[in-house]
């Protein structure tokens, strides 16, 4: 038993990488076309003053691309997954204190954002998603040794 | 990494190194173009009824003292903002024309580009004083997916003969897109007033929240006019 999940331990790694990597990728990739509506959903959290609100919309979707990328590829796999880790915590802070304040916003993870109906907020569904993916950060940060990444060492191959 | 890692070969760390490097030069290839987009121009033209002062909306009935003032930010393609216009278009264009309003349009274009080209061409039908008739067309023919190919410039062009626009000033400044830059300053202006949804709509400078003027979730005509009478 416990020898198979030793085994299989590059391999969960690897899934989670793709994972959250994966995630973070399509996130930023989703955004990046339209500036205007990811300054929004930033916005529509009501927690920063407007003008960085609008900056980090800017700049959002280009982090998660960076650190989707690295994740995908295997590079710095501790760090980037400390990174990744790091912001989802963030998002389940932002989508709580939104959730907790009764706004009535999307939380614009995948594009969208901004302020909607009542009946169309979906918190503790967005909750659990960041949740789940930050016990993929956590597992990458524990155990960084992943199959087909390029941090692997060639020497340590088997 | 881990301990097994601290002996791990140079060579090993040049690569990752490099694709850091590549990872983040390509990006910042990307996010420089946007930056510098994002900033809008000050001496960006504007069509004659828009006011810098009014966050570069456009303006009808201007001069008008001792009535309400209605701002309404919109986006060209966003389906709330056509169940707005087909409810109090009518009586929007009606108070205009009867100067009991001063009203400013700010057509946002966060949904992306076809918002650009029907804000854009908004304006140039704005020059043609044509700006209402051309807006409630687009409202009325809004099509059913977003950014879908279907608002062209060559729609565009054909949507103002619709309502009357002939001469080549308006195709030319369909094509040429004029007013991009002024499309920017629209949005930048709308973000620093923290407009998060739209349509939104302020009457005297106080948000009218959507939910407050809607009856079973659709638009209702005489709550919209007893919160402009409220002022």
């Amino acid at each position: 038993m416990r020898e198979s999940l030793i085994k299989a331990q590059p391999w969960l790694g690897l899934i989670s990488r793709l994972v959250l990597g994966g995630v973070l990728f399509i996130a930023g990739y989703l955004k990046v076309g339209t500036p205007d509506k990811s300054q929004m959903a930033v916005r529509a959290y009501e927690v920063l003053p407007i003008s960085l609100a609008n900056l980090i919309g800017l700049l959002l979707p280009y982090v998660e691309i960076g650190i989707g990328l690295l994740l995908i590829l295997g590079v710095y796999t501790r760090i980037s997954a400390a990174l990744g880790g790091a912001i989802m915590v963030v998002f389940i802070v932002a989508i709580a204190q939104a959730w907790a304040r009764g706004l009535t916003i999307d939380c614009g993870c995948f594009g969208g954002g901004g302020q909607v109906a009542a009946s169309e907020t979906k918190y503790l569904s967005e909750i659990i998603r960041d949740t789940a993916l930050v016990l993929l950060a956590l597992y990458l940060i524990r155990y960084p040794n992943t199959k087909f990444s390029i941090d692997k060492s060639p020497k340590l191959a088997k | 990494m881990g301990k097994k890692d601290a002996g791990a070969p140079k060579k090993d760390n040049f690569t990752r190194n490099l694709v850091v490097v590549v990872v983040v030069g390509v990006i910042l290839i990307m996010l420089v173009p946007t930056l510098i987009s994002k900033q809008g121009d000050k001496t960006a033209a504007i069509p004659a009824s828009v006011s810098s002062s009014e966050g570069y909306g456009i303006v009808f009935n201007a001069d008008l003292v001792g009535k309400p003032k209605i701002e309404i930010y919109e986006d060209f393609q966003c389906p709330f903002c056509a169940q707005f216009e087909a409810m109090a278009g009518e009586y929007l264009e009606d108070l205009i024309a009867k100067k009991e309003a001063k009203v400013v349009y700010h057509p946002l274009s966060f949904i992306g580009d076809e918002s650009v080209r029907a804000a854009n061409a908004a304006a140039c039908a704005a020059d043609e004083n044509n700006f209402l008739a051309f807006h409630k067309n687009l409202y009325s023919n809004q099509p059913s997916a977003e950014n879908s190919g279907e608002w062209s410039n060559d729609y565009f062009k054909a949507a103002g003969l619709g309502v009357g626009i002939t001469g080549g000033n308006f195709a030319s400044c369909v094509d040429n897109l004029k007013y991009q830059d002024w499309v920017v300053n629209v949005a930048n202006e709308g973000g620093k007033r923290n407009v998060n949804s739209t349509p939104s709509v302020f009457v005297n400078g106080k948000l009218i929240e959507n939910e407050s003027i809607r009856t079973n979730q659709i638009f209702d005509l005489n709550k919209f006019k007893s919160a402009v009478a409220k002022g």
